[in-house]
């Protein structure tokens, strides 16, 4: 409950720390956008690559790295399998009851594999490992800038998703601090059917709703104390501006792109269908 | 009644994690039984952590908790019934009231044990009495009472339980004087009422000065201090020394003693100090 | 009791005259708060509102900082009349400016995930340039003392420390009065001292405007003057000493009587020779010591 480790912020000292945060977005999508341009083993090859040095470039060690990517151990061992035994091909390594694996199958499997593994590994690298929660929303608000003149409510969503943010560790202590208060008034948890686990959610999920409407209340309060009148007129402390070395990690990453595309074009083993 | 013990008992929060702190470090003590006991320490000293372990909502490390001599972990699938023996009331224990009405909120806990409606129903009114909460206010949601009453509600749906161990941390927190006092009246009640044994826990030392027959001193995660409170407050300048605040009137006797007056030390009420400074001054 | 100089003088920082508030209940009847309160406060002056839970002053509070309207009085903050029907929105906000108020539940005032940020948040909202903010931060975090937790996330922080960022993040948008809504009550001992000393400094140093409003009566001790609120009305109003030297009134006030104060009117009644109203702890050591030595001095005389 506590041990939230899934996308935290790693403070370090890095290249990629470095970057703009609004570029490590951009850098995100085209990364997606790459993986999923990959067809051959050399693409698949190159990307992994390409993903390994984008880890030793953050200086986030790869234990903290991996063990984000354990949730999904599951999914991806599961995809893996069904990949592997569901592929047709020509070529058949071994048979048995029913069930027929090919080479084909086993290069599919694997290319899935590695382009799960490294959309994970790059986007937590950009944009949660190496980018402050609070990097992101700036730079997520200001790249959807544009949309204000659709009369998107830019800045409200940014200051939601802010606020969600900084209460959402607050929000976590109070939840466990009210099942201790119910555990020790007898409300059993762990044992009973369905239902009886239902019904003792009411005792934690009221008190919670309840202390949740009065923080909101108090925060709006304390926010128009000091003066919050939504985004008309804000200002910003740190405000991001784009250095030569942002324009070159791009330059970089479309190259890398256009380097998969060439690649994809040497035939050589298995290459995925469209 | 019955009387709680700690047996090298130590507790890391986060073992594992670069956030890793020790609570308690091979802590041994015993709570005697039907006293008003208060653990007193600064944040930190691992006093909220010693709630939580002695009704089982934490588990330690190493050590045991025992209850009249047993091991309250040794058969954990019956640790509710330790729960409903050790009632526990947290810190702003208001945060937990959901029910409709404050008497259904009052009856939650006896009615998690089982008990007859009769019984349920006479354990509340008890409960409600014993915190000084009027019958009328019974009928109404908890969500309408003032903060103080609140308080009160929430204390006795743990006292409703009949534990022969009443817990609380910071019972009095963040209430006024009237609030606090309305409150620690109530616990010396059910004390009183019942024979239990009760534990508060408190950084206040003023409160725990008038309230406590033992008092332990909890620092560095560990046992700093224990005895009655006349032993304990004997010892100001070395509960100054780990950081806790002594009542105003110790200090006021050491500044005296300073300054040349022939004052004993351990006093921390008005009155003893009264009797003290009368034979200088007239 | 004395009256002090700044009694009606319009150039109080807050001029407040029959000043009077209620609310709406559920039921819809009119609850008054405040029933008729009269009160100033001059610029720079350290002033504590004494008062139980539901005595009227968090709403007190609220109205110096225009949350409430009142319903009838005067009150008049910073030269703007908010008693006035044609107060404006931007007259409210540049209130708010000048008054900034610290809360109570340090966890429900922080709004950004780093503290720096959550400094940053009102000079933001004034519209302060880049550059200025950036300043304006690092001045009011070295203030307080928290420079070294500039990047570090609100939730970690001790009561007292994030109670001393509410406090920066005010100082950010250079406030003329602070005021404290029993901002120390959900702190522990260490916390609370931390808290009340930061802002005491402030005042003494920078001239700020200091009210703060709480139940623990040692905190009112180094005010230069308390006001005891008692059921919406003024029951006592003077410097520490003078409030102090009324311990029947203050215990009818459902707050607590100093230890030292309760011991010298206890010694008093009693017959000893004490003259004056200690109102720290080495005041009240020298008043009975001294005491002790005219005893002394008087035995051996005789």
């Amino acid at each position: 409950m506590k041990n939230i480790a899934f996308g935290q912020y790693y403070p370090a000292r890095s290249p990629l720390h470095a970057l703009d945060a609004r570029m490590k977005v951009i850098l995100a999508i085209l990364y997606i956008v790459c993986t999923f341009l990959c067809k051959n083993v050399f693409c698949f090859g190159a990307l992994l690559a390409s993903a390994l040095l984008l880890v030793l470039c953050s200086r986030v060690p790869l234990r903290i790295i991996l063990r984000s990517l354990r949730p999904v151990l599951f999914i991806l061992l599961f995809t893996a399998v069904l990949n592997v035994f569901l592929t047709g091909g020509e070529t058949e390594l071994f048979g048995f009851w029913r069930l027929h694996v090919y080479v084909e199958g086993v290069y599919h499997a694997a290319f899935m594999m590695v382009r799960i593994v490294v959309l994970i590994l790059t986007t937590s690298l950009f944009l949660t490992y190496t980018t402050t929660p609070i990097a992101l929303t700036d730079a997520i608000e200001s790249l959807l800038t544009p949309l204000r003149w659709l009369h998107v409510p830019v800045h409200e969503f940014a200051m939601m998703m802010t606020i969600a943010l900084r209460f959402i560790p607050t929000l976590t202590e109070e939840t466990y601090k009210i099942m201790s208060a119910q555990k020790a008034r007898g409300v059993d948890f762990s044992h009973g059917g369905l239902i009886r686990r239902a019904r003792a959610l009411i005792p934690i999920l009221i008190p919670l709703v309840v202390s949740s409407f009065r923080r909101a209340d108090e925060l709006a309060m304390a926010m128009e104390c000091r003066c919050y009148r939504g985004g008309k007129g804000r200002t910003k402390m740190t405000v991001p501006h784009l250095h030569v070395y942002d324009l070159f990690a791009l330059l970089l990453v479309v190259a890398f792109g256009a380097g998969i595309v060439w690649l994809n074009r040497q035939g050589y083993g298995y290459t995925m269908p469209r | 009644m019955a009387t709680v013990a700690l047996d090298h008992v130590t507790y890391i929060y986060g073992a594992g994690t670069p956030y890793e702190i020790k609570a308690l470090d091979d802590v041994s003590l015993t709570v005697k039984s039907g006293t008003i006991t208060g653990i007193i320490g600064h944040t930190g000293s691992g006093k909220s952590t010693m709630v939580q372990l002695l009704n089982g909502l934490e588990k330690p490390l190493s050590g045991k908790i025992l209850l009249d001599g047993e091991d309250i972990w040794a058969k954990p699938k019956e640790m509710q019934k330790i729960r409903f023996r050790v009632g526990l009331v947290m810190q702003y224990p208001e945060y937990q009231l959901f029910e409709e009405t404050v008497r259904a909120d009052i009856a939650f806990g006896p009615k998690n044990m089982g008990l007859s409606d009769e019984e349920i129903e006479a354990r509340v009114k008890d409960a409600a009495a014993f915190v000084g909460l009027d019958e009328t206010l019974l009928n109404v949601s908890p969500f309408d009472l003032s903060g103080g009453q609140k308080r009160r509600a929430a204390i006795a749906g743990v006292m409703a339980m009949r534990p022969e161990v009443l817990v609380l941390d910071e019972p009095a927190a963040g209430l006024d004087p009237r609030g606090r006092d309305g409150i620690l009246a109530g616990i010396r009640n059910y004390a009183a009422a019942t024979g239990s044994t009760v534990i508060v826990v408190s950084h206040s030392m003023e409160d725990m000065a008038a309230f406590c027959d033992e008092i332990i001193v909890l620092a560095h995660a560990k046992v700093f201090l224990s005895g009655t409170r006349d032993e304990v407050f004997s010892h100001a300048d070395a509960l100054s020394s780990v950081g806790l605040d002594v009542p105003q009137i110790t200090h006021l006797m050491s500044a005296l003693r300073r300054r040349g007056l022939d004052v004993p030390e351990g006093i921390y009420t008005v009155e003893a100090a009264k009797e003290a400074l009368r034979p200088l001054l007239e | 009791m004395k009256k002090m100089e700044n009694r009606t003088n319009p150039e109080n920082f807050i001029h407040a005259a029959d000043l009077r508030c209620s609310y709406r209940d559920e039921n819809g009847n009119r609850q008054e708060i405040l029933h008729g309160v009269s009160f100033d406060v001059a610029r720079g002056e350290y002033v504590a509102i004494l008062g139980h839970n539901g005595s009227g002053k968090s709403t007190l509070a609220k109205l110096i900082n225009g949350i409430l309207e009142p319903d009838g009085g005067t009150l008049v903050v910073a030269g703007k009349d908010l008693a006035s029907p044609d107060v404006t929105d931007d007259d409210i906000y540049e209130l708010r400016r000048q008054v900034g108020m610290v809360f109570q539940n340090p966890d429900n005032q922080l709004v950004a995930t780093l503290v720096e940020e959550d400094v940053a948040f009102g000079p933001e909202n004034l519209g302060v340039p880049t550059a200025e903010i950036r300043q304006r931060v690092d001045a009011a975090l070295a203030t307080v003392g928290m420079t070294d937790y500039a990047r570090h996330e609100p939730h970690r922080l001790s009561g007292g420390q994030k109670q001393r960022v509410a406090i920066a993040g005010i100082l950010a948008m250079e406030p003329s009065c602070m005021i404290l809504d029993e901002a120390t009550a959900m702190l522990d001992p260490a916390g609370r001292r931390e808290v009340l000393s930061t802002v005491e400094r402030l005042n003494r140093e920078k001239g700020i405007t200091l009210i703060t409003i709480t139940h623990y009566m040692n905190e009112a001790a180094h005010a230069d003057r308390v006001i005891v609120l008692n059921d919406g009305k003024i029951l006592l109003e003077g410097t520490p000493a003078e409030v102090f030297a009324e311990p029947e009134k203050l215990m009818a006030a459902g707050l607590d009587v100093p230890q030292c104060t309760a011991l010298v009117h206890g010694l008093r009644a009693s017959g000893a020779a004490l003259e004056g109203e200690p109102v720290t702890i080495e005041e009240c050591a020298d008043l009975i010591c001294r005491a002790w030595e005219e005893k002394r001095h008087g035995d051996r005389r005789a």
